[in-house]
């Protein structure tokens, strides 16, 4: 058996695959659920990407698949943590699947699914991730089935 | 290394440790997130909770812990597949705490975490509530925070 941590985190969100993969893709709108961070990159296979905060880049890595509006996962790697840095970089995973059409009244639902593995077995950063994607992905669905997001202070999470 | 399985799942919501209490344990507001299933209860540790869906008992359990507006906990055995029958009953426990990590402009925002426990190694509920919860929890969510409960497929 593998000792290798995995975080699986599935959710359900009334929208559609476009708007969810502009959500996880377009700065400005990371900015509003993701601690205020700019995910910046072209989303081309093999492209750079990084976390950009107000203060620094917190994250960088690889796409290593994007085919929107239903796949998307890059490399990740912490930087701006002296410990964490030190770490390989795992890989994250987006999966994003249609589950009501929205042709009728009751309007479009997606499954979005978030995997993030390939961490070492004492990882530091596989503790910092389980606090914090449940909360992102609890923001990104805040904001867009009501317009308006949850805000959460990123240190709030660390605590 | 403990090999038993154990869900947990946590999220945040934008409302009140009462308002999500109500929502987990008032069968009006369960029959809209719930798959249609009404949960029935007095909900006092000791007494009997039942899972009522098109008519039918599919659930017959016990309330372990009952700390409203905080804590609730009970067990889950359910009963309407026979596969699952032979299954003790595994637990399955709801913490509500505030959460303050919010700007000061925000409303009231509470952190859920689900823990379902107790499982036996080779669980066949297991992986029914592993795919369940995320579509329960995804609809109260957005039921509390936007007054329609998101309608999904079992």
């Amino acid at each position: 058996m593998s000792t290798s941590p995995k975080f699986v985190y599935v959710t359900l969100i009334a929208t559609t695959p476009e708007k969810l993969w502009k959500a996880l893709t377009d700065a400005d709108f990371t900015s509003q659920y993701f601690f205020g961070t700019r995910l910046e990159s072209d989303w081309g296979v093999g492209s750079r990407y990084v976390f950009r905060t107000p203060d620094c880049i917190t994250n960088e890595g690889t796409i290593l698949r994007a085919e929107p509006p239903r796949f998307l996962s890059y490399t990740f790697h912490h930087i701006s943590d002296e410990e964490m840095r030190k770490e390989p970089p795992s890989r994250v995973t987006f999966e994003i699947e249609s589950l009501v059409d929205g042709s009728d009244l009751s309007g479009p639902v997606v499954r979005l699914t978030v995997t993030h593995e390939d961490f070492p077995p004492e990882s530091k950063v596989f503790p910092a991730i389980s606090k914090g994607w449940p909360s992102i992905l609890s923001g990104l669905k805040t904001l867009l089935e009501t317009g308006k997001p949850l805000d959460v202070q990123k240190k709030a999470i660390r605590a | 290394m403990n090999t038993k399985p154990q869900f947990v799942y946590s999220t945040l919501i934008a409302t009140t440790p009462e308002k999500l209490w109500a929502a987990l344990t008032d069968p009006a507001f369960t029959v809209q997130y719930w798959g249609g299933t009404s949960l029935e209860s007095d909900w006092k540790a000791g007494s009997r909770i039942v899972f009522r869906w098109q008519g039918k008992i599919v659930h017959d359990d016990t309330i372990l812990k009952s700390e409203p507006p905080r804590l609730l906990s009970y067990s889950f055995h359910p009963l309407q597949f026979e596969e699952f029958l032979s299954e003790p009953p595994s637990r399955v426990t709801f913490e509500i705490e505030e959460f303050t990590g919010i700007s000061k402009r925000q409303g009231p925002v509470v952190k859920l975490t689900v823990t379902h426990e107790d499982f036996p190694e080779d669980s066949k509920v297991f992986p029914k509530i592993c795919n369940g919860w995320p579509g329960i929890l995804s609809s109260l969510k957005t039921l509390l925070e936007t007054g329609k409960a998101i309608e999904f497929e079992w």
